[in-house]
């Protein structure tokens, strides 16, 4: 995304951020699936990278996860620092690569939730959690991530209608959808 | 990379601060302001919670029935023989006048469950009870089914309350009529699976039996009450010098939505028990993780 972002998108961002936070805390960690919980805080992260950028999917990781930290009374910062990486690559790959794939958001979420469950889980090692771990852990994590790739693509369809009216027109996407439309060329080059 | 360096900022000064320091301070303020609102959406969110939960409930009810209707004639026996032996077991009591601390030294806050953690690291629920129904930290809670866990922190109208299976969380229990204690803890990542752990090697233990807290009399007080029901034993381990034993917890911890504080008040044994284990240091605190409170109480100086 190009420039600094509109004020319309902001607060769409940060209204979508506060609805699935407060969702996912009163509805989604209260239904198991397979034992685990879906997670769909870290999949609303990374898809606001993929839609709006680097700059917008880190600074809403960090909102995210600061919330998430502040509402639960969790490790505070811990939560911000993994989802505003995740923010970041996603955004990033956004730019970078800028993947059409449709497949895409179902990969995206996946990754996400797999950095988000095993980089929370080192953190924890790292701060020195006093717990037997078992092979239990793992599998845990596996199915979590399962779980959350099953709610990717409804969760990317939610994000991206959400957010659609206020994302600014991509100079570069514009270029390659006309390419793909009229064969590379302009209908003036044509003529 | 600037909120990266403040995330880990963050982190530090929180890790570092003790309980009742400034970051802990904020967070507690923003549980009073928003409880409210997530008090009211939690209401409103219940049907599509409900719904969820229904679809999951249907797939189990039968399998359950059947169970339960075999438990319950299971229960009804021993349910004739228990009164005899309570009845017994009042009149020792009486007799050799033991200090024995129960649930009735406790004042209990029902309490509604407006959050929880997804994270498979805490194991964490949020209560629309606060400091001012007198809820306070290292407050035991239970539901009609078993032990829940204890508060590990407090705001006005709210407080945050780690399950049994998180795990900063440990309590001394005893399997069945035994005497054999242990201290329960989780299996981490496992949210089905505790460990009773530290019991005697040549204790004997079967599964299906109840596994209870201890709440073991002086000097190595617990802050739970005793005889409330953990869990029930699913199989058992055999180590070196203690035997360890696998319990799939009785109250269903994935689906709370009202529970019961046991609170306390101000000078009684329970309450002086509490406060003995929040003034801990913060690396030796319950919630630290370094040390619990049933830690400390297995050495006998209370918690």
């Amino acid at each position: 995304m190009s420039g600094a972002p509109s004020g319309a998108l902001l607060v769409r961002v940060a209204a979508l951020a506060v609805v699935v936070v407060f969702f996912q805390i009163g509805v989604v960690s209260e239904v198991p699936v397979f034992g685990v919980n879906a997670d769909i805080s870290p999949l609303l992260v990374a898809f606001v990278g993929l839609l709006c950028g680097s700059m917008l999917g880190a600074a809403g990781g960090f909102a995210v996860g600061l919330l998430v930290d502040l509402t639960l009374l969790q490790t505070l910062g811990l939560t911000s620092l993994v989802f505003t990486l995740i923010g970041y690559s996603c955004g990033r790959l956004r730019e970078l690569r800028d993947p059409q794939a449709a497949l895409t958001p179902l990969l995206v979420g996946a990754s996400a939730s797999a950095v988000s469950l095993v980089g929370y889980s080192l953190m924890e090692f790292m701060l020195g959690v006093d717990a037997p771990v078992s092979f239990e852990l793992l599998r845990q994590i596996v199915l979590g991530v399962v779980v959350n790739t099953i709610v990717a693509l409804p969760m990317w369809a939610i994000v991206r209608r959400s957010l659609e009216g206020a994302l600014p027109e991509d100079p570069r996407r514009r270029r390659r959808r006309r390419a793909y439309t009229t064969g590379g060329l302009s209908p003036l080059s044509r003529s | 990379m600037l909120l990266v360096v403040l995330s880990l900022l963050l982190l530090t000064a929180y890790f570092g601060e003790a309980p009742g320091g400034r970051l802990h301070g904020v967070q507690r303020a923003f549980l009073t302001v928003v409880s409210p609102i997530q008090d009211g959406a939690n209401k409103a969110l219940k049907p599509v919670r409900d719904l969820f939960g229904w679809f999951g409930d249907a797939l189990h009810a039968k399998g359950q029935r059947d169970q339960l209707r075999r438990q319950n004639d299971i229960l009804r026996r021993e349910v004739v023989a228990d009164q005899a032996e309570k009845r017994s077991y009042r009149q020792l009591i009486s007799l050799y006048h033991l200090d024995q601390l129960g649930v009735n030294d406790y004042h209990p806050v029902t309490a509604t469950v407006f959050g929880k953690s997804p994270n498979i690291w805490y194991s964490t629920v949020t209560i629309d009870k606060g400091s001012s129904a007198g809820v306070r930290v290292n407050d035991p809670v239970i539901n009609g089914e078993g032990l829940v866990g204890k508060v590990v922190q407090v705001a006005s109208d709210g407080a945050q309350v780690d399950l049994i299976t998180d795990s900063s969380v440990g309590v001394s229990a005893r399997v069945g009529t035994s005497n054999a204690t242990g201290i329960v803890q989780p299996k981490a990542g496992d949210p089905n699976d505790l460990l009773l752990q530290y019991l005697p090697a040549n204790s004997q233990v079967n599964n299906g039996e109840y596994v209870v807290t201890s709440g073991t009399v002086s000097p190595d007080d617990s802050l739970y009450p005793p005889g409330i029901v953990i869990g029930q034993v699913t199989s058992v381990n055999e180590e070196s010098a203690y035997r360890s034993v696998n319990v799939h917890p009785t109250a269903n911890l994935h689906n709370l939505d009202v529970v019961q504080v046991l609170t306390s008040g101000a000078g009684t044994r329970p309450s002086n028990l509490s406060r003995l284990a929040a003034s801990l240091p913060a690396g030796q605190s319950p919630a630290g993780g370094a040390v619990t409170g049933e830690q400390l109480a297995s050495t006998g100086s209370g918690g």
